[in-house]
């Protein structure tokens, strides 16, 4: 392939083409979180949890990857519904929800090995990959004590939307060639986000919510 | 009213980035996350805070708490909490047993409630999940009215301050959905109030679906109270108070944009519950009006008083109230003592060669009064703008000083009103009754601005009036006459 110069004085500086396209992706990555913060007005868990997201989706592709983030947020949401019938600290509840997790993890891999339910393969997924994946049971969970359900499964959503465009630029190899060999979109990049630091515009979500203000100017 | 464009309204960005960080430092924000601290500070200027009981900061302490010494009834807060969060009230302790009693019926054993502040020490409800203390402190008994529209829970009242001004306001009740608390994302009941005059204006809740954004939905009455009430018209009691009360928390723990919670106590008044150097957006939604242009009016103002900056944001502010109504029936609202502006008489002066017309106009305090028929200006005022020949020309003109009934009055005008008539402005004459008798009075045209309208009325001048003008009701029409407010 052809790379142009700089990214071939990069590359022949013992960087690996894949490190080089997944650290490219970071930046583009966190720009559509402040996109989707600041101008959408979508919040994600945070900005760290997206990019582990999409990083670990490239590795298990995204049907795996997705169907593995159901199989944790739907075990979360139930070890929480049952755990809460119990009293007991804080930190212990997020531990046992993670052992929970461990064993329902084990189970499904095990479901999957012997029925395959057009799962195959999924057996070789890098483990590193599904650890990723579990960690985001936590953000569920504690956005859903703190807030509600609804809240916490928009959150999901917006993070999951943005983890998915991750996964794209990555894995796009037409993407990820152009952005190698297009380095000055990092600064490019910067800029945006400066840009979007003095945005002080209404968020498409603030219009949203206050629509019904500007629509008694019609009736006055 | 002020017309609600896209720009009045305040958005996330803008409110973080124009309004919370640079008047909001870092300690003031650090005092207002601190509800210890913030008691500590308001005690400062004399402002009302819930008493605390007990202060627990470990475990240990909490071991070696005294349970028979806390009163029948209580709140549980976590010191750092957020929007309500962990705060836990109980009505009263359950005979015979270790466990006391919520508002909503049920019951919490003393283990339970251990475990709870256990929770709240760990940080599980405080910013960042730090290490916390948790309060127990006296429960708000709640005093009418606002109490007839809250389900269980305590009502209560924010104020947005900014710039030592009042700039917004809204009361906070809870429903049954909101489990008693005044959080609107749980979905309490939002009603805006008019600054000026301390009524409730629009309501709304949020609706219970909904999934891009938290979308509101306006109502009128309440929800699911046994008997629903309507939400507007309810008079905020001491109004001026609860204003003042707010200025002073902004003084004492100087965040230049600050949300105060106050709620009314039945036996202590007004008690501040928190303070916020973050306040939410939704208010705005309540009172139906954009925070942006009012914080833009009052940025930069020199307030000089707390009373000072009440007037800016009654004046700037107020009104809401006037103008819905306005709205519905298409009627303007004007106090019984309203202040106008009177026109003179156009001065023509020829100089340099140039004829120039100059048209002054004065403020007077006007008095409304339906009783009369026709406007009456007093004869200083009738001098003032321009009418001292009329006065003079009509003392000369040898009329009795008084008749005996109407009738003569009557035939009096018949035969010489005409003559009078042709002079001097004076259009027609008029019978009245002036200090208990019948008397004959000039009628003139003059000009007023009332309520951004301008008019053209007869007048009939005399001197038997309390206030320089009054307005009968000859030109009343398409006005509704509040008599609560006197002119200010």
């Amino acid at each position: 392939m052809q790379y142009s110069s700089f990214t071939t004085w990069i590359l022949s500086n013992g960087i690996s083409n894949q490190t080089l396209e997944l650290l490219i992706a970071i930046p583009v990555l966190v720009t559509l979180v402040s996109i989707g913060r600041y101008i959408l007005g979508s919040k994600t868990y945070g900005i760290y949890a997206p990019i582990i997201l999409s990083i670990a989706y490239s590795y298990t592709g995204l049907r795996y990857g997705l169907v593995i983030t159901t199989v944790v947020i739907i075990t979360s949401l139930l070890s929480h519904r049952v755990l809460r019938k119990i009293r007991m600290h804080y930190i212990t509840r997020v531990a046992i929800n993670y052992c929970i997790l461990t064993i329902s993890l084990i189970i499904f891999l095990i479901l999957i090995n012997r029925y395959g339910l057009t799962l195959e393969n999924m057996t070789n997924i890098p483990s590193l990959a599904i650890i990723s994946i579990a960690a985001l049971g936590d953000f569920f969970t504690k956005q859903y004590i703190r807030k509600s359900l609804k809240t916490s499964l928009l959150t999901l959503f917006s993070t999951l939307v943005i983890s998915i465009l991750g996964w794209y630029v990555i894995t796009r190899d037409l993407l990820s060639t152009y952005l190698i060999n297009n380095l000055w979109i990092i600064p490019i990049l910067i800029l945006i986000n400066l840009f979007i630091g003095q945005f002080k515009g209404l968020r498409i979500k603030d219009i949203l919510r206050f629509k019904s203000i500007l629509k008694e100017k019609e009736n006055a | 009213m002020h017309r609600n464009s896209i720009k009045d309204i305040l958005g996330l960005n803008r409110r973080n980035q124009e309004y919370i960080r640079p008047y909001n430092s870092l300690s003031a924000k650090m005092i207002a996350d601190n509800k210890i601290l913030t008691k500590r500070i308001l005690r400062k200027e004399e402002v009302n805070t819930s008493d605390v009981y007990k202060l627990i900061r470990n475990k240990k302490q909490l071991e070696y708490l005294d349970w028979d010494s806390l009163p029948k009834s209580f709140v549980i807060k976590p010191n750092k909490g957020t929007g309500g969060n962990g705060i836990i009230v109980f009505y009263g302790k359950k005979k015979g047993q270790n466990a006391w009693i919520r508002p909503n019926g049920k019951t919490m054993t003393q283990r339970d409630i251990i475990l709870h502040i256990e929770n709240i020490l760990e940080g599980r409800f405080s910013m960042g999940s730090k290490k916390d203390i948790a309060i127990i402190e006296e429960r708000v008994k709640i005093a009418p009215p606002l109490k007839q529209y809250s389900y269980k829970g305590v009502p209560d009242i924010r104020i947005i301050c900014f710039n030592g001004v009042p700039i917004m306001a809204m009361t906070r009740l809870p429903t049954k959905r909101s489990n008693g608390t005044g959080n609107l994302h749980a979905g309490a009941i939002c009603t805006g109030i008019d600054i000026s005059t301390g009524i409730t204006t629009f309501s709304m809740h949020m609706k219970t679906k909904g999934l891009m954004s938290d979308t509101y939905e306006m109502i009128d009455k309440t929800i699911d109270l046994k008997e629903n009430k309507v939400l507007s018209g309810i008079q905020i009691p001491n109004w001026d108070n609860l204003l003042t009360i707010a200025l002073k928390c902004q003084r004492a723990t100087k965040l230049g944009y600050i949300g105060v919670d106050i709620t009314i106590d039945q036996d202590k008044g007004p008690i501040v519950f928190e303070v916020n150097a973050r306040p939410g957006l939704g208010i705005q939604v309540a009172n139906q009006a954009g925070l942006r242009w009012r914080l833009e009016k009052v940025k930069g103002l020199e307030v000089k008083s707390i009373k000072h900056g009440i007037r800016i944001g009654k004046n700037l502010f107020g009104g809401e109230i006037e103008e819905s109504i306005e709205s519905i029936s298409g009627r303007k609202v004007i106090n019984i003592v309203e202040k106008v502006y009177v026109y003179h008489k156009p001065k023509i002066s020829n100089r340099k060669k140039k004829t120039k017309i100059k048209i002054d106009k004065e403020s007077t305090k006007a008095f409304i009064d339906t009783g009369v028929l026709t406007t009456r200006i007093s004869t200083r005022l009738s001098n003032r703008i321009g009418h001292t020949d009329t006065n003079k020309y009509f003392k000369q003109l040898e009329i009795p000083q008084h008749f005996q009934t109407f009738k003569d009055a009557q035939e009096y005008i018949d035969i010489h009103g005409q003559k009078i008539v042709t002079s001097l402005d004076i259009i027609r004459l008029a019978k009245i009754v002036e200090d208990g008798q019948i008397v004959i009075r000039p009628v003139i045209n003059i000009e007023i601005k009332i309520s951004e309208d301008k008019k053209e009325l007869e007048a009939v001048i005399t001197d038997d009036i309390p206030y320089p003008l009054i307005i009968g009701r000859a030109e009343l029409t398409g006005y509704l006459i509040d008599t609560s407010a006197t002119f200010k």
